[in-house]
């Protein structure tokens, strides 16, 4: 026998066994079932954002309220850039392919869902080129460009490997009022 | 009023966490060798009388829009929270006259004057 046949017979053996399991699934379970599962991933996977960065504070814990897509969303009053949220990341997440600078701003917003002060940090996502959807350009806090480091306006991309603007996200570090 | 004023009575580690982590990062880790560590490494500076005064000159401390007894606060925070293991035994706070007069004397060459009485950056 030689080696095509043998890696015919293989895929042909994966092939039935892939064929017969599918249809034993859809004997057994509804459409719902799948789509409820399926549905239940998609919530799952979004409420674990995927940023690598230090996270002493939980994200989750923050109530929240309004749209995360609109530049008016409370935790975008210090956020100058393009809201991630738009380019298939989340407020707290990078979009696929892109990667958060470790060097950020920081900024403060008011909650108005618990109406406590937090301070944001406003990491920018880099090494992808310009996300131009829902741009958004808010300035609490926000100093010109001569005081550095506390200027929004400011791209924070360094200490990544490309150096190239993508989006921002807003992570909260934690309360101002402890 | 008294809600609001709350709201700038801020606590140490909030300072540092506005003005200070953005570069330095909530942990004070830094990110080599771009932004110098605040980790263990400024205990051991405190060693070093001329060191003290290093901590309140840098363009970055000496420029934060806050007062010099935050300042004070925020550099003695750092100093116990970072640095516990570091820093010598007979090590005392900086007052804050200590801050204000050295606040005025802000570091046009920061790295020169670490190589100077410390170490190069890169060492």
């Amino acid at each position: 026998m030689n080696i095509e046949k043998i890696i015919e017979r293989g895929y042909y053996w994966v092939d039935e066994h892939a064929r017969q399991t599918s249809v034993t699934l859809a004997r057994k379970l509804s459409r719902r079932n799948f789509l409820s599962r399926l549905g239940m991933m998609l919530a799952g996977a979004t409420a674990f954002p995927l940023l690598p960065v230090a996270r002493s504070f939980a994200q989750s814990s923050v109530e929240e309220v309004g749209d995360p897509q609109s530049c008016d969303y409370w935790r975008y009053c210090a956020m100058s850039g393009t809201l991630c949220s738009c380019c298939g990341g989340s407020y707290t997440s990078c979009p696929p392919g892109s990667e958060a600078s470790p060097i950020t701003w920081v900024g403060t917003c008011r909650n108005p869902a618990d109406n406590r002060n937090y301070l944001m940090s406003y990491n920018d996502c880099c090494g992808k080129a310009v996300c131009s959807r829902c741009s958004c350009h808010n300035t609490e806090r926000d100093k010109p460009v001569y005081f550095n480091s506390n200027s929004s306006t400011v791209l924070w991309c360094f200490g990544t490997e490309n150096t190239s603007y993508h989006c921002t996200v807003s992570l909260v570090l934690g309360t101002t009022d402890e | 009023m008294l809600a609001s004023s709350q709201v700038f009575a801020a606590s140490p580690r909030t300072n540092y966490l506005l003005f200070c982590s953005g570069c330095h990062r909530p942990s004070g880790e830094g990110k080599h060798p771009n932004v110098p560590t605040l980790v263990a490494e400024l205990g051991r500076m405190m060693s070093v009388p001329e060191m003290r005064q290093y901590l309140v000159r840098v363009p970055g401390a000496s420029s934060v829009p806050i007062s010099d007894a935050e300042l004070t606060e925020v550099i003695n925070w750092l100093l116990t929270e970072f640095n516990s293991n570091t820093l010598p035994r007979n090590f005392e706070k900086l007052s804050v006259d200590e801050v204000s007069e050295a606040r005025k004397k802000i570091l046009a060459d920061p790295l020169k004057y670490r190589e100077l009485h410390w170490k190069s950056y890169d060492d």
